[in-house]
């Protein structure tokens, strides 16, 4: 994958003269543009340039200067296979890309509740992850990382039995406000203007939301005629959380995220930031990385498979689908040490060399997996209740795909053969070999056929993987122990004294990371995953966006689901497939 | 003269007082049963650890739900809220009084009929109690005072309008044959003729097991309890044996009813070579019985969901007409020969 060619920039130059501005860094390239021109430039990057795809809408803060804020789009040109970024610089309001591009609709309303940035024209600009009635913009510089003390939150021992000296908890009393029921209720008729009979709250805790999503179902009948979604209830403000991290500790958080591909989030970071960093990776540690997060990939799509069948009915096709799932979370465990969230990656490496008998007991997999396979095709591929549930229903075009950012398999279910595995090759994608289904209709029967057959393909880079690792030889390096951001291994942190000392120091001080922005995104089992790094020169990035593949896959689910029944409802967000740690961050 | 009617009214609890309990045992039953085949279907062991295969699990779960809190929720229709219980529970215990067990046998100079109230009209109030059980779902609905249980009762409503009338057609054909209404009258049609009426009447039978299904609310048909969507819909806001009460009425009791009213209908009810000698009638009864039960719930535990527009989709435009053509060509085919 390229960012934007000096030709094209050029051109765009010429077009806008002064308001432009062509700008490369080592990673990234973009323009900046003034914000009067900003919409123009975009339409004409959309239009002209084939820059279709949107990606990511985003804000940093610079309290320091004038205009304080400064906006960030993502965009792809899925035929140039080409990625621009484009900059702009407000005191507070932009105007909206709603129109060119409908999946803005959310990220703008995320940037309008974390920064404070009005959006000039967006059909219903409220907060997307807080309350209404929140006065503050989180992400912001200046807002203080223990939050505002404004209220008192006593423990229950102390509401029980008062005060005591010293006191019952050594936690502080004072808290940031937290929304009272009168805010949510607040917060859900800001959502939707009821037009039919019946508005139903389908969640936060529903056990058809896969989390805690909280859906407003408009209803006539069982027919929705309108629909909202509350995100948030999740929302941990993990962006917030890395810019106070030193790179490596922020790892663990992102098992926290998609936490049913955790190895998957965890690669797309330690690349990232391997990136920003210029650590190079062993041989060892990219065919292990790749293992693993195809291994996950199996995992997240077999929990997809399961539940999705448990929606429609199918009781039987969730355990079956647990039943494997265990294999590879016992793989997991005995390589990682944990099951979900694994904290297996590291920068430079992996964590631990691989386990003994390892290899063994995924070559066991890959031998009984393809008889599971079947048994699921045997029980819903050919049933005709599950062709009437999923067929034609929730029909994603090509167009809504670029035009609402969808990733992952609900955008090649649809035909668009966006694999970043192979369009932007990492670990060790471009020495394996695999295929890219891809879809036809766009419906959800689609997406469940390129997720099936995606899990075939995963269990082929699987095999190649172990042979490869097989003629390894076994003291190969895991980890590049010689780069000085990489943490060494434990076993030589207490058997030596200098990678002890440099441990040390990279807990107390951390690394700094060149000055500089990198945009880099791994395809997960939900789509793109992106982290967009700015980083300042310090141990810590000055900013750390994430882009959630769940979330703007998520995204399109009001728009599909009009018209339809609640029971379409469960049967579209099963093929979406969003975690909700991902979505909310 | 009253002597009889006291006596035939003595037999009656009698037999009351035998059918009842045993249809409720079994029912409580059937949920072990169920749990130990859904258990092995998917590849589990099934309730284990309350008594040896876990048989006393059925009683462990009713002291469970009997000692639970009851809570019913803010605004519901008190009264109908607990006559929606009886409105499930009695029509399905009441379709119990209409199954010929056995064939009649003398005892003391006594004919005795094993079946509650042989009526010749039976069938017809069997599915008059069938659509009786139907407003114990409505009621629940309604009186929770909760968008999802109204929703699955509304669900339910529209099912089973469509069902009601499918199965009054399919069973047409079976009376036609029969020339009676009554459950006895049937089977005995059935031993006269030396055949059961699924070799004539097997279109007939493939539309009664769907009605039956939707009507017992069961997998491919359970779209008023949809737990993904309605999280159990009509009874989601019961607790305790109240809960309790709904699927033991829906889900076992009904379903025990009318694979026994199938039995009747198309297995020819008792009939079967005698290995029991005297007993053998009842086994066949029973073994028959059991049979549907067990392909109703392996059905459960395998398929997915129909949507309920699907489900009255499928039975206006092709069940029913599917049902009317096979009355006519069952009466036309009778009428000559």
């Amino acid at each position: 994958m390229r960012w934007l060619s000096e030709e094209k920039a050029r051109r765009v130059e010429k077009r806008f003269g002064e308001a432009v501005a062509y700008y490369r860094t080592e990673h990234t390239a973009g323009l900046k543009v003034k914000k009067e021109q900003l919409k123009e430039l975009l339409r004409y990057l959309k239009e002209r340039e084939g820059f279709k795809q949107f990606v990511d809408l985003t804000c940093l803060d610079y309290p320091e200067r004038k205009e304080r804020f400064e906006a960030v789009y993502l965009l792809y040109d899925p035929d140039e296979n080409e990625r621009v970024v484009v900059k702009s610089s407000t005191d507070g309001t932009l105007p909206t890309v709603t129109d060119l591009w409908p999946g803005a609709k959310w990220a703008e309303r995320e940037a309008y509740d974390m920064f404070g940035v009005t959006f000039e024209g967006h059909e219903n600009l409220r907060r997307m992850f807080l309350w209404e009635g929140y006065e503050h913009h989180p992400l912001r510089k200046d807002f203080p990382l223990g939050g505002y003390k404004e209220v008192e939150l006593p423990s229950l021992t102390e509401l029980l039995h008062g005060r005591t000296d010293p006191p019952s908890h050594d936690f502080e009393l004072a808290h940031t406000r937290l929304p009272t029921l009168e805010d949510l209720e607040r917060t859900e008729k800001a959502r939707l203007k009821k037009k039919a009979e019946l508005v139903l709250n389908w969640g936060p805790l529903h056990p058809g939301t896969h989390g805690t999503i909280w859906f407003l179902f408009d209803l006539e009948g069982e027919k929705v005629v309108q629909c909202d979604v509350i995100l948030g209830q999740l929302h941990r403000g993990m962006e917030k959380i890395a810019e106070n991290l030193h790179y490596f500790q922020f790892l663990p958080y992102t098992d926290r995220m998609d936490y049913l591909s955790a190895v998957c989030n965890e690669l797309a970071y330690v690349e990232t930031v391997e990136r920003l960093l210029g650590v190079e990776v062993p041989e060892k540690a990219r065919y292990i990385r790749t293992l693993f997060a195809e291994l996950q990939r199996i995992n997240s799509h077999l929990l997809w498979l399961g539940t999705g069948a448990l929606d429609l009915g199918a009781l039987t096709v969730f355990l079956y689908a647990f039943r494997e799932r265990e294999k590879i979370m016992d793989i997991l465990e005995g390589n990682a040490g944990y099951r979900l969230t694994t904290c297996f990656l590291r920068i430079g490496g992996v964590h631990y060399d691989l386990a003994e008998g390892t290899l063994e007991a995924v070559k066991q997999f890959i031998k009984t997996f393809p008889e599971s396979l079947k048994e699921y095709h045997a029980l819903l591929t050919r049933n005709r209740i599950w062709l009437r549930r999923t067929k034609g229903v929730g029909v994603i075009t090509k167009e809504d795909v670029y035009a609402y950012g969808l990733t992952g398999p609900v955008a090649r279910a649809s035909g668009v053969p966006y694999d970043l595995r192979k369009l932007q090759p990492y670990a060790a994608y471009d020495e394996v070999e695999f295929d890219v289904p891809v879809g036809e209709v766009g419906d959800v029967y689609d997406r469940y056929l390129v997720r099936m057959e995606e899990m075939r393909q995963s269990l082929r880079i699987v095999e190649q993987c172990v042979s490869k690792l097989e003629k390894l030889p076994k003291d190969a390096p895991y980890v590049n122990k010689e780069h000085p951001a990489v943490m060494p291994p434990r076993e030589d942190v207490y058997n030596a004294l200098e990678d002890m000392v440099k441990t040390f120091r990279l807990v107390v001080h951390g690394e700094p990371a060149p000055e500089g922005e990198v945009y880099f995104a791994g395809e997960n089992p939900r789509g793109e995953l992106g982290f967009f790094v700015f980083s300042k020169g310090d141990g810590k990035p000055y900013r750390l966006r994430i882009r959630s593949g769940a979330l703007y896959n998520l995204s399109i689910f009001p728009k599909l689901i009009e018209g339809r029944t609640i029971a379409d409802a469960i049967a579209l967000l099963g093929s979406l497939d969003p975690v909700v740690g991902e979505t909310d961050r | 003269m009253e002597r009889e009617l006291i006596e035939s009214l003595l037999f009656t609890v009698l037999k009351v007082l035998v059918v009842v309990p045993v249809a409720l045992g079994v029912g409580a039953y059937l949920t072990w049963f169920e749990r130990k085949l859904a258990g092995h279907i998917q590849n589990r062991m099934g309730p284990t650890v309350v008594g040896p295969f876990g048989l006393l699990q059925p009683l462990a779960d009713a002291l469970k739900l009997a000692t639970k809190e009851s809570v019913i929720p803010r605004g519901a229709d008190r009264p109908v809220y607990y006559l929606a219980i009886l409105l499930a529970l009695v029509p399905s215990v009441l379709l119990l009084a209409l199954i010929p067990w056995g064939p009649a046998f003398e005892l003391g100079g006594r004919v005795i009929k094993p079946i509650i109230s042989d009526v010749n009209v039976a069938l017809l109030l069997a599915f008059a109690f069938g659509s009786l059980s139907v407003y114990g779902t409505i009621f629940s609905g309604w009186a929770s005072n909760s968008k999802y249980a109204f929703i699955g009762s509304m669900r339910k409503a529209a099912v089973v309008i469509a069902y009601e009338v499918v199965l009054g057609f399919s069973v047409l054909g079976v009376v036609l044959l029969a020339g009676t209404l009554s459950t006895v009258g049937i089977v005995q049609a059935q031993i006269e003729r030396g055949v059961w009426f699924i070799l004539y009447q097997p279109v007939a039978f493939v539309l009664y097991m769907f009605c039956m299904l939707a009507e017992s609310g069961r997998v491919p048909f359970d779209v008023q309890e949809a737990e993904a969507e309605l999280v159990t819909g009509y009874n989601v806001e019961y607790g305790g044996m109240k809960f309790g009460a709904f699927p033991l009425a829906e889900w076992y009791l009904n379903v025990i009813a009318l694979s026994a009213i199938a039995v009747v209908l198309f297995f020819g009810g008792w009939s079967g070579p005698s290995i029991l000698g005297p007993l053998s009638p009842y086994f066949w009864f029973l073994v028959k019985t059991f049979g549907l039960v067990f392909f109703t719930m392996w059905l459960h535990w395998t398929l997915p969901r129909f949507q309920a527009k699907d489900i009255t989709d499928v039975a206006w435009k092709i069940l029913l007409p599917v049902a009317i053509a096979n009355v006519v060509v069952t009466a036309v085919v009778k009428y000559f020969f």
